[in-house]
């Protein structure tokens, strides 16, 4: 029988969920909305995905479950911090590249820096306290009100020809009225985009030099697929980043290796 | 319509404080295995926050804003000591119309209890205490005064080491000493000193052998209920304080012997430092350990700093003992308001040698300044020792609990992960 371990982060926006096998391999994933019934829909899509890949329940070894609702989630084997999870699947991510000792990631309703020393262990980290100023659900509300698809703001930061206009606020109910009335004045929206990204870019900047910024500085969460933010993050980092193809699922695939971690180190 | 209002406010607030009270003490007793001697203070919590809440029976009551005044004093004078100080943050919104958004959710709170409760109070309490530490604290004189409470504003000095500080803190003391016989009408007398500075020694008694059940490894006491305990001593009758804390220890000592440690053995043993958590603000300690670690000691003033250190006298003269009960509360003192504070590193680094501590939570109440410039300092000197610190910045709000709680867990578990390599 081939044994395989699941790691699923219950994110405040989306459910994400990755399977690994014995050699560490990443078998499949799957991202769901998390709705407003975390364990029904984790449930729900733990078997799914299960079902998609021929694979029986009894076949998986450990669930670690990770992110804002891994308490609800009483199925699983243990529970992890995002912040550790995050820091395991971001450094195996990063291991063909260069060693991983920064790592900031942008979730739907946090924002945090993390650094790891040169074995990968997490040393320090920072993020936001209260808000959710400058996150993902940020970007969905400007998308909004842009009248765009969250997945478009890539490309209209592309199209910016002038400056990128000044937000001043990250917080999403201050922002709002800025954006429209820089509509209202005759801008452009590729323009406003441009400025929303910089405003994240510069807002994450302040928390990472809380820390300090050494090593390779990956990027991960679902904003990471937004190629505008990346661009004005190194831009303000003065860095390149490293984002990996499948940015949301990073802190899942983090929590599938420490179910196989944590089973090993019962079994010794 | 005044009268209508301030009637109105009371009522909501005691409602909100007996919310949270229950809250808080609900969470205290969510974990396995308490000791059953908690319960005592669990009742008497319970009892004090849910109801009215009500001053001590014995009477006079003098309330002190601070752990600075020397409550030896206070007993000498034949009254009962009360600390003002509030954890509740139903206080605190009461307090919030006298101070300024971003000030400390202590001085708020303080100030918004006694404007809440100044009817029921205002006979009772004798005289409000408030040692010159901290701006907010300063500030808060006026505001005392105003609302007609009978205000004491015992002078410190802003340092500690100096001569002229301690010259300058002692005659602050003695003349104290003098006003106190006025205020309670009856004057502080050579055998009622040597009466109070027992008193206060029978507890500091108590608190050290507790101090010691906490060291052990695995430690015996949890540190929410250690906080409790001493949280406790500043409220609770002095006798049946020290009768539940003597009931405590006999059962520690007895777990003690039946292997019965408090959390688990290989739990990170935590440092707390900082800003005090005070009841119903029992947030920080909560979090720490319902994440698996374990508070084995701190350095706060709701809680070590308070009952630690002992008053020496040889002669026994009254002068001489008011002296020396300056000198215990002076010269130990490690609070940042004090202009040069290397002592309190100095006492940080101690403890977490003495307590084999694995890790420092650096708790400041945001609108806490000197707390909170202290950090960069703090962490240094402990980074340097190799000892990883978390420092948070908090109030009383039940807000930020989900992201205080992940930010705890990933403290937690990076210790976890490094006591697994070593």
């Amino acid at each position: 029988m081939k044994t395989y371990f699941a790691g699923i982060d219950i994110g405040s926006t989306t459910i994400k969920i990755v399977l690994v096998d014995a050699d560490e391999q990443q078998v499949g994933d799957l991202i769901t909305p998390s709705g407003s019934h975390f364990r029904r829909n984790t449930t729900t899509a733990f078997q799914a995905l299960l079902d998609r890949h021929g694979i029986k329940r009894q076949e998986v070894e450990g669930v670690v479950a990770t992110g804002y609702g891994r308490k609800l989630f009483r199925e699983a084997d243990d529970v992890v911090s995002e912040i550790s999870a995050n820091a395991v699947g971001a450094r195996k991510l990063g291991e063909p590249h260069d060693s991983v000792r920064t790592i900031i990631n942008i979730g739907g309703q946090d924002l945090k820096v993390i650094a790891l020393d040169e074995n990968g262990n997490v040393i320090n980290f920072v993020m936001n306290d209260k808000c959710a100023a400058g996150t993902g659900r940020f970007l969905e509300m400007t998308a909004r009100n842009l009248e765009m698809e969250v997945d478009e703001l890539g490309f209209c930061h592309a199209l910016a020809t002038g400056a990128p206009l000044t937000i001043n606020s990250t917080c999403t109910v201050f922002a709002e009225s800025e954006i429209i009335s820089l509509l209202a004045h005759g801008h452009g929206k590729a323009e406003v985009v441009a400025g929303i990204h910089y405003s994240i870019a510069r807002r994450v900047g302040r928390l990472a030099k809380r820390l300090g910024i050494h090593g390779a500085v990956f990027f991960d969460g679902g904003p990471a697929l937004n190629s505008g933010l990346v661009e004005a993050l190194e831009d303000e980092l003065m860095q390149p980043l490293l984002v990996p193809e499948a940015p949301q699922i990073t802190t899942a695939f983090g929590a599938a290796l420490l179910a196989m971690d944590f089973c090993r180190a019962a079994g010794e | 319509m005044e009268n209508e209002r301030f009637a109105r406010l009371g009522k909501s607030t005691m409602r909100h404080l007996a919310m949270e009270a229950r809250e808080t003490l609900q969470r205290l007793a969510d974990f396995p295995d308490n000791p059953a001697a908690m319960s005592l203070f669990y009742q008497f919590f319970s009892a004090l926050f849910t109801g009215n809440h009500s001053l001590p029976e014995a009477k006079p009551i003098i309330g002190v804003m601070c752990a600075q005044a020397p409550l030896e004093l206070i007993h000498a004078a034949g009254a009962t000591p009360l600390r003002l100080c509030s954890g509740a943050y139903a206080y605190e919104q009461a307090g919030a119309e006298f101070m300024p958004a971003k000030s400390c959710p202590l001085v708020k709170a303080t100030v918004g209890m006694l404007h809440v409760n100044r009817a029921l109070w205002g006979d009772a309490l004798k005289s409000v205490v408030i040692p010159t530490t901290c701006d907010q604290k300063k500030k808060s004189v006026d505001f005392l005064t105003d609302m007609g409470f009978p205000v004491y504003a015992l002078e410190m000095p802003p340092a500690k080491e100096s001569d002229v500080a301690r010259f300058y803190w002692q005659e602050s003391v003695k003349q104290f000493a003098l006003d106190l016989g006025g205020i309670t009408g009856r004057k502080i007398t050579r055998q009622s000193m040597r009466a109070g500075i027992g008193k206060v020694q029978q507890g500091s008694w108590l608190f050290r052998k507790l101090h010691e059940l906490r060291r052990t490894d695995p430690p015996l006491l949890l540190g929410k209920d250690a906080m409790l305990v001493t949280n406790g001593w500043f409220l609770m009758e002095h006798d049946s304080w020290c009768a539940a804390v003597t009931q405590l220890i006999a059962e520690l000592e007895q777990r003690r012997k039946n292997a019965m440690p408090a959390g688990k053995r290989l739990a990170p043993r935590l440092l707390l430092t900082g800003s005090p958590p005070v009841f119903p603000n029992l947030k920080v300690p909560l979090l720490v350990e319902q994440a698996g670690a374990v508070i084995v000691t701190d350095e706060v003033c709701s809680s070590s700093r308070l009952l630690y250190d002992a008053v020496s006298y040889d002669e026994g003269t009254l002068d001489e003992m008011v002296g020396a009960v300056a000198d215990r509360s002076l010269k130990p003192c490690t609070c940042p308001c004090l202009t040069a504070n290397r002592d309190r590193l100095r006492k940080i680094m101690e403890l977490t040698e003495k307590f084999a501590v694995d890790g420092v939570v650096y708790h400041a109440l945001a609108g806490c300044l000197p707390y909170e410039m202290e950090q960069r300092q703090v962490g240094k000197a402990l980074s340097a020792a190799g000892i990883p610190m978390l420092y948070l910045e908090t109030d009383y709000s039940p807000e930020d609990l989900g992201q205080l709680s992940t930010r705890i867990e990933a403290f937690i578990e990076s210790i976890k992960a490094r006591k697994r390599r070593k």
